[in-house]
Order: C-alpha cells, then structure tokens, then sequence
C-alpha cells in the first residue's frame, strides 16, 4: 500500500494545544504514514519529543522556521 | 429592504446570534432539526450527580418574538448560490448565512465502542446515556471505573477530568473510595493537554489517588474481557469505563466541498468566522474549524462578533476561551487563553465554582436577553482578560 503523507495545521491552537492535533491524525494514520504538523504553542516541541519516546514512533524532522515548528513523524508502532 | 438572514442550527451559537440581530434590518430565520435547544454542561451532573433538573428548552420559546423559527433538518447548503435545502425539499434563499450546527459524537473510531456506551453510558451525547453513567456508577461496588479520552476533538477540553473529579468524590461520598480505583487514560503526555492547566490539575489527581496514564490512545474496547487496547496494545483493565468519544462536524451536504476538514468541521477565519472564501456565510461555535477550543464560551463570544459585523462594524474574535472547570469538592477553576495569549495557570478556589453554576443559573436568560446580558459579559471578559490574569497567577 502506498503511503500517505498527513499534513496538520495546529498553528495558534493554545488550548487545548497542538499535541491533540498530532493525536488525532495518528488515530486515522496506519504504519508507514508521515504525519507532517505544524505548530507555534512553544510546550510542542518537548510534548512532540516525549510522545516519540513513549509511542515508539519514528521522528524524522522536527525544526524549527520563524517561530513555527514543523515535526515530521513516520508512524511505526501501531499493533 | 430587510436583509435575510439564514441560522442553520438554534444551539448556544445560534441562538444567541439570532437575538443579537436587530429585527428592523434583518429577516432572521433559525432552522433547526430539534425542536429543542439543551443545555450540554449540565450532561456532567446528569452523569455524575444524578441531576434530573430539565435541561432543555424550546427553541421558539428562546427565540425574540419576530424571529422565524423552522423546524426541520437542512438537507444541503450551497454557497455560490445562497441556498439552503430543508430536508422535505423547501429551499431557502438568504443574503447571510450562519453555519451553527456544532459538533457530534462518532463511535466508528474506536473498536467497540458503541455497545460500550449502550452498557456503561456516556456523558458528551445524550441524557439517556448520561443517565447510564450514573446507574454504572453507582452499580460499582469495588474494582476499576476508567475515564478514557477516545480522540480528538471533544466539546469543553476540561469535560474529561471533570468527570474524573466528579467520579472520584461520588465513589468517597459513598465510603467506597478504598475499594473503587479510579484511572483516567489520555492520548496526551500529561492530564490535561495545555500545560499551565495541567499543572493546577495534576497536583490534585495525585491528592485525591486518581490514577493516571498518559500516551494512551484509545483503539478498541474488548468488553468481554473488560479491558481497553491502546494503538501500541497497552491495556488497561476495568470494570466500568466511560469514553470521551471524539467528535465530528456538520452531516450538512456543503458545496463547494473543499470548506470542509475531513472530519467535516468547516474552515473559516478565525477573527471574523467567515467561510473560507465566502464574505455572506459565517460558521459559529463547534461547527468550525478555527483552532480554539469547542465551548459554548466560544461559540456566545462569536455570536456576539458575527452579529455585530453584519450591522457593518469591524468586530473581531480575540480567541478568548473562558471554560469552567468543576474540580470536585465545590472547587472550581477556568481555563482561560486567547489567540495570543497561553493558558493562564488560575489556582482553584470555591469562587470559580460558584461562578460556573452562576452561568449555568443564568444560562437560559443570558440566551433570551443579550441586551441585558452582554454589558455584564463584556466587563467579566474585560476583568479576566489572559494577559492580565497572567501578571497576577505566575
Ligand atoms: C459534558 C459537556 C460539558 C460542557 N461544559 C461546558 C462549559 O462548562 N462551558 C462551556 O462554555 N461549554 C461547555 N460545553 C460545550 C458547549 O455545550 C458547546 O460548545 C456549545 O453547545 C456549542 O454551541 P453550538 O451552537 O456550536 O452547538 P450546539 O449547542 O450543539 O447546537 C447545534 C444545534 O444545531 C442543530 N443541528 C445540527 N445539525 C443540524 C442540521 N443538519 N439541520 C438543522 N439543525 C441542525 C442541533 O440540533 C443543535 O440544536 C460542554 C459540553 C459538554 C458535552
């Protein structure tokens, strides 16, 4: 099956935050997907960081461009 | 001539925009499917307290006199030809629309989920399942009752560990607290999602022994063995569970397509709530897809905004979210931010629960009489502005 590459616009969400983006898209994403999310809220880069960790997903990129992170994240870990 | 104005759903944001039109200038026409207008917060003590207070009212009865009301689903809206189809057929024709047909539940998401809701009930759908909620609860004697959140978005981002808090004193009250465990599981790295909430919240799960697990997102519940799966096969264990369910937008056929996300809420500005490309069409409350929180807060504070910019003034939404926060044992707190501003990290207090049950004491009159109602908003909003409350709680 082909990939797909998901992108996510969570740019200005304070509240909630942006990680519940991130989350939803990984709900509909299945492994081998990319999941390309953009944000401001500053608290994404280490929610990002720790839900690698945890999840066992793949972080492929995450930068940093004029006040806008981009994480770009390979799904790996589904069961 | 009257400009004609089209509200497609009679909820808090419809509602409240409809009663702010002035009735010489504008033909305003509401259209909903329910003859009913609820009052969704108080789902959370239907749930939690056994409430039986009526919460709900007849939209024509919230409705100014001279404000057509029409019963009906809209079937399809087209935005290049200023059309409304009712389901029967009936079209409406309008000058101005509004979109406010906030946001439902969805059980197709996660794997066994509905016959979980039909046993254990839920408190973000309908009455007759917040009132399962209350029967689970109080049919637990001892064992595991977990608070799941089951993705993203859901109404009020605090509604989840409200329902923890709540759950937690039912099952003390009951002197069952030694013998009922309570566990809230969460997608998110932490309990709740923003950081300067989390930090007044965590503090008082870990008081109260609510255990917590974080990372966990929610693929399908296996009712028979009684556990909850998670995406990576973590399980959790139970004996009663209630999920958060994620929400979706409209079931309202919109052309052209692309306005809408593909979970079908429908993009727009987020200072002015104008469909994407359309300056006659708005889209208010849950329905939209502007990145601010799904309350009714937000969805009042765009009703005000939306019916100001169609008496041709430059109003514009600060972002603001104001949403209560009920942390048990009659404390309260709110979750207060705006576009530019982060989550204020406002300590509990019994003031800020007494504040919560006063909107929802005046929830029905600050519907029906914005004229009295938004001078008294106005100067609240003003006090507690986020940038302000933000030099004072550091
Ligand atoms: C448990 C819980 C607790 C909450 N707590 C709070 C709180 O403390 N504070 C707060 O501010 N908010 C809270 N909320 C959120 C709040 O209830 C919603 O954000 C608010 O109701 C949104 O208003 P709305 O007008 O966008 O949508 P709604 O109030 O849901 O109204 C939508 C209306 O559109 C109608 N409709 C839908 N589709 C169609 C169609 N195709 N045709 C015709 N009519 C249609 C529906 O019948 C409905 O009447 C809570 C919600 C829940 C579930």
């Amino acid at each position: 099956m082909p990939e797909n590459r998901l992108k996510v616009d969570a740019r200005g969400i304070a509240c909630p935050g942006p990680i519940t983006e991130l989350v939803k898209a990984y709900r509909n994403a299945k492994n081998g997907d990319i999941i390309e999310v953009m944000a401001t809220d500053p608290g994404f880069k280490p929610d990002v960081e720790a839900w690698i960790k945890r999840t066992g997903n793949q972080l492929l990129e995450l930068r940093e461009e004029g006040g806008t992170y981009v994480a770009v994240i390979k799904v790996t870990a589904k069961k | 001539m009257k400009k004609r104005v089209v509200v497609i759903g009679g909820g808090a944001g419809g509602a409240i925009l409809a009663n702010n039109l002035p009735l010489e200038d504008f033909e305003v026409t509401v259209v909903d499917r329910s003859p009913y207008h609820y009052y969704w917060p108080w789902l959370l003590y239907v749930a939690f307290r056994g409430s039986r207070r009526p919460m709900r009212r007849e939209i024509e009865s919230l409705l100014k006199p001279g404000i057509n009301f029409i019963q009906s689903g809209a079937q399809s809206v087209d935005l290049n030809n200023r059309k409304v189809v009712l389901e029967g057929g009936k079209t409406l024709d309008y000058d101005y629309l509004v979109i406010a047909t906030g946001s439902r539940p969805t059980y197709e998401q996660i794997g066994g989920h509905e016959k979980a809701v039909e046993k254990y009930g839920d408190y973000h759908s309908t009455v007759e399942n917040a009132e399962r909620v209350w029967k689970s609860i109080n049919s637990l004697k001892q064992g595991t009752f977990a608070v799941v959140v089951g993705g993203d978005p859901y109404r009020c981002p605090p509604s989840p560990l409200e329902g923890v808090f709540l759950a937690e004193e039912f099952f003390r009250s009951r002197g069952l607290r030694d013998r009922v465990r309570v566990v809230f599981a969460v997608p998110y790295p932490r309990p709740y999602p923003a950081e300067p909430m989390n930090e007044v919240v965590e503090p008082l799960l870990k008081e109260r022994g609510v255990e917590y697990i974080t990372f966990f997102t929610l693929d399908r519940i296996e009712d028979d063995r009684k556990v909850a799966v998670s995406m990576e096969g973590e399980e959790l264990k139970y004996d009663a569970l209630v999920v958060i369910p994620p929400h979706v937008g409209t079931d309202v056929k919109i052309s052209p397509e692309d306005v809408l996300t593909t979970d079908r809420f429908i993009q727009a500005d987020k200072y002015t709530n104008n469909i994407k490309g359309f300056d006659d069409a708005f889209v208010i409350g849950d329905a939209s897809a502007v990145p601010v929180a799904k309350t009714g807060v937000t969805a009042h504070l765009q009703a005000e905004v939306v019916a100001k910019r169609l008496q041709g003034e430059d109003a514009r939404n600060s972002g603001r979210t104001n949403c209560p926060f009920d942390l048990g044992y009659g404390l309260g707190t709110f979750v207060i931010s705006d576009y530019r501003n982060p989550v204020v990290k406002l300590p509990p207090s019994r003031f800020s629960h007494m504040a919560k049950m006063l909107f929802a004491a005046t929830y029905w009159d600050m519907v029906r009489y914005p004229e009295l109602w938004n001078p008294i908003f106005e100067a609240y909003f003003d006090a507690t502005e986020p940038a302000k409350l933000a030099r004072i709680y550091v």
